[in-house]
């Protein structure tokens, strides 16, 4: 479904991402892990198609289709879905109005008639209660004043509502209580299915409790340096990063405060 | 030195529209007080970014004949008074008799009644006086050839809003001068929309002017919008005086032209009087468009809250001057003035200038402004979702005036405000 060879990109003139090889099929559920700083949200933000990052060198394909030289939208109505580390918040458009606007943007490209106000009220009601979302929520800005873990469940809403064939899950689990992790893991394994792949991003392994991966990837600057399967999850959470020979900043930091 | 410019002798000749004597003998008073009047120019402070754009050639002094068909004819979802080129149509106009509350051209006033309207006009802004007066709005004092006196009784209530169309016929070159003086009594209470449009393509000019007298607790809503073609120059003005516990709220939309100007000045006289302006302009292409405001805090205790909004796209300007002045025995006021402008291309200009004087001690005065663009960020989030760029931009933009779009109180307004926005992205935002 999804390959990525050699990709380089850059931001403001520093290289971040220096040679990343990944393979992802159908059906599969990939876990990328890596101290903070090690370019996983950068990876992420090269897949969407965020311009603000220069791609240097490489090639990313998927499904036969060259992913670089399509414009961002056009990657999201193939089937590309970011769940954003940092979900942003737009006062003044309406959640329902978001929402409904990118689900008939997908629809209109794959040939199908669009959903009418009342429609998709109805189905952004059920899936908002899915992610234990309050279907008030969908009358507010764009995340507007909500809590962390409120952004995060309306990112998955997103997901459960395009039906993406990739979805890239950044940090999706960090800043979540228990009880919030949980509903954000059962949306992610409804996400789950043969024609569609999960690539989630993230610092601690504690989402991989919940979401069993089938292979894991250790990033570490910029490269991935150790891919294995999900045993290599439990051992980072055993020995550390360090084990491995990175420095993990967000760890040292953590433990001089 | 160039002698400053001075109006030219062919504005001094109004046409000969039959007014009541009282009010013929106030133009032609008006008129004369005009000889040798300087123009604006660009050492103007109030008029430093727009006296470029203001063309008072001689072709433009003529006036434009009030005859024809007004295009008017649209249904409105409330009552109507339809202007033709200043002067109005009864035959166009659609309003009921309607107990305590009179609607009146101004020429068919009897004496006594043009008398002492005579006696009021101009106070609420500024008055005869060059000092301090709304100089284009002398203008139209000399000039105006018919207008709309609405009265309202103490306690009458106008059940359905009052749409004044105001329409500049523009097959010749010329101007026009519309007046609307609103007297409303104590507790009385009116919604008024006033809406500019044009017919005809040749460069024409409108000089408007309405005043707007709020009795003591009376509750007066105007919403004005701004849509004439791109032939129009527009000069407008408002003049707002508040007694006691009175509340007047004012909703202006405009599109740009090769000029748009609107003063609207408030006077807060009586204790616990209120006011809300809420405004939202649009500019594109070479458009210019100049809202100046002004509220002064007389007496304690008032309150003002202001919102202007700025879209400037293309090569077009927009600019927003406001200014508050809270008055030494004004205590106890509260002023809120924000003003956000948004850049929607980097040829676009906007300046915004907040002027605040500030006499009293005990008063509570915020204000803020802003320019920027569109956030990357956020259009990247909704593109990143499968919109379209178009759309995304248009989603954005929506955003920044959406609060004041909501706040007009007249639906069927809104619509029609909807629909010119429209309009506009569509012209602005090309597919990509
Ligand atoms: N917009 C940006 N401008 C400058 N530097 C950036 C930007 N985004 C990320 N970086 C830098 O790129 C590196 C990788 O960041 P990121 O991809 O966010 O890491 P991670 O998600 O793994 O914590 C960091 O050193 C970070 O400071
Ligand atoms: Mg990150």
């Amino acid at each position: 479904m999804l390959s990525i060879k050699n990709l380089h990109a850059s931001v403001e003139g520093k290289e971040i991402l220096k040679g990343i090889n990944l393979e992802i099929k159908a059906g599969e559920v990939h876990a990328i892990m890596g101290p903070n700083g090690s370019g996983k949200s950068t990876l992420s933000q090269v897949l969407a198609g965020n311009e603000a990052f220069e791609v240097t060198d490489g090639e990313v394909v998927m499904n036969g289709e060259n992913l670089l030289e399509l414009e961002t939208e056009e990657r999201a109505r193939e089937g590309i879905f970011l769940a954003f580390q940092y979900p942003v918040e737009i006062p003044g458009v309406s959640n329902m109005q978001f929402l409904r606007t990118a689900v008939n943007a997908m629809r209109k490209h794959h040939g199908e008639e669009e959903m009418n106000a009342a429609e998709f009220m109805k189905l952004a009601k059920d899936v908002s209660r899915q992610v234990d979302l309050d279907p008030a929520f969908l009358k507010r800005g764009v995340n507007e004043g909500f809590s962390g873990g409120e952004k995060k469940r309306n990112e998955i809403m997103q997901a459960l509502l395009l039906q993406p064939k990739l979805a890239i899950l950044d940090e999706t689990d960090s800043g979540l209580d228990i009880d919030a992790l949980k509903v954000v893991a059962d949306g992610v394994n409804a996400l789950r299915s043969q024609d569609r792949a999960i690539l989630m991003v993230t610092h601690y392994q504690r989402l991989l409790n919940h979401i069993v991966p089938d292979y894991v990837h250790v990033l570490a600057g910029g490269r991935i340096i150790k891919s294995g399967g999900r045993e290599l999850a439990l051992e980072l959470e055993e020995k550390g990063y360090g084990w491995l020979g990175i420095k993990d900043e967000a760890t040292a930091d953590n433990a001089a405060n | 030195m160039k002698p400053a410019p001075t109006l030219s002798m062919a504005f001094l000749h109004p046409a000969g529209q039959l007014l009541p004597e009282p009010l013929a003998a106030l133009r032609k008073q008006r008129g004369t007080a005009l000889v040798d009047m300087p123009l604006p120019t660009r050492k103007t402070e109030n008029w430093k970014y727009s006296s470029r754009h203001l063309k008072l050639t001689d072709d433009m002094a003529i006036s434009l004949p009030a005859e024809g068909k007004t295009g008017s004819s649209l249904a409105v979802p409330g009552y109507k008074v339809a202007f033709l080129n200043g002067v109005m149509m009864p035959e166009a106009s659609e309003y009921p008799d309607l107990s305590g509350i009179r609607i009146q051209s101004f020429g068919d006033l009897d004496d006594d009644e043009a008398s002492e309207l005579a006696q009021r006009l101009d106070d609420t802004l500024g008055g005869s006086d060059e000092k301090g007066a709304v100089q284009m709005a002398r203008l139209n004092s000399a000039r105006f050839e018919d207008g709309l006196l609405i009265r309202l009784k103490p306690g009458a209530a106008l059940d359905q809003p009052l749409f004044i169309i105001h329409e500049t016929s523009a097959d010749a070159s010329g101007s026009a001068y519309p007046r609307i003086f609103v007297d409303a009594g104590a507790n009385s209470q009116i919604t008024l929309v006033e809406e500019y449009i044009s017919s005809g393509s040749e460069p024409a000019m409108v000089n408007t002017v309405t005043e707007v007298m709020a009795g003591e607790g009376a509750n007066v809503t105007s919403i004005r919008l701004n849509m004439e073609g791109d032939n129009i120059q527009h000069i407008g003005a408002t003049g707002v005086v508040q007694q006691r516990s009175s509340r007047f709220e004012s909703h202006s939309v405009g599109f740009g032209g090769p000029l748009r100007r609107h003063d609207l000045r408030v006077r807060l006289e009586g204790e616990g009087a209120e006011c809300k302006l809420n405004g939202v302009v649009a500019t594109r292409d070479k458009q210019h468009y100049d809202n100046h405001t002004s509220i002064e805090h007389v007496v304690p205790h008032c309150n003002s809250e202001e919102t202007y909004r700025n879209i400037a796209a293309d090569q077009s300007h927009a600019i927003f001057s406001g200014r508050i002045h809270i008055h030494q025995d004004a205590q106890k006021s509260n002023a809120d003035m924000n003003n956000k402008n948004l850049l929607l291309s980097n040829g676009a200009e906007i300046d915004t200038k907040p002027v605040l004087e500030i006499y009293a001690d005990d008063v509570k005065c915020a204000h803020g402004a802003t320019i920027g663009q569109l956030d990357e960020i956020s259009l990247f989030y909704l593109v990143s979702r499968g919109i379209g760029r178009r759309e995304a931009n248009v989603l954005l933009t929506m955003a920044f005036i959406n609060e004041l779009v909501e706040q007009i109180p007249v639906e069927a307004v809104r619509e029609t405000v909807q629909g010119r926005l429209s309009h506009f992205f569509e012209q602005t935002f090309l597919e990509a």
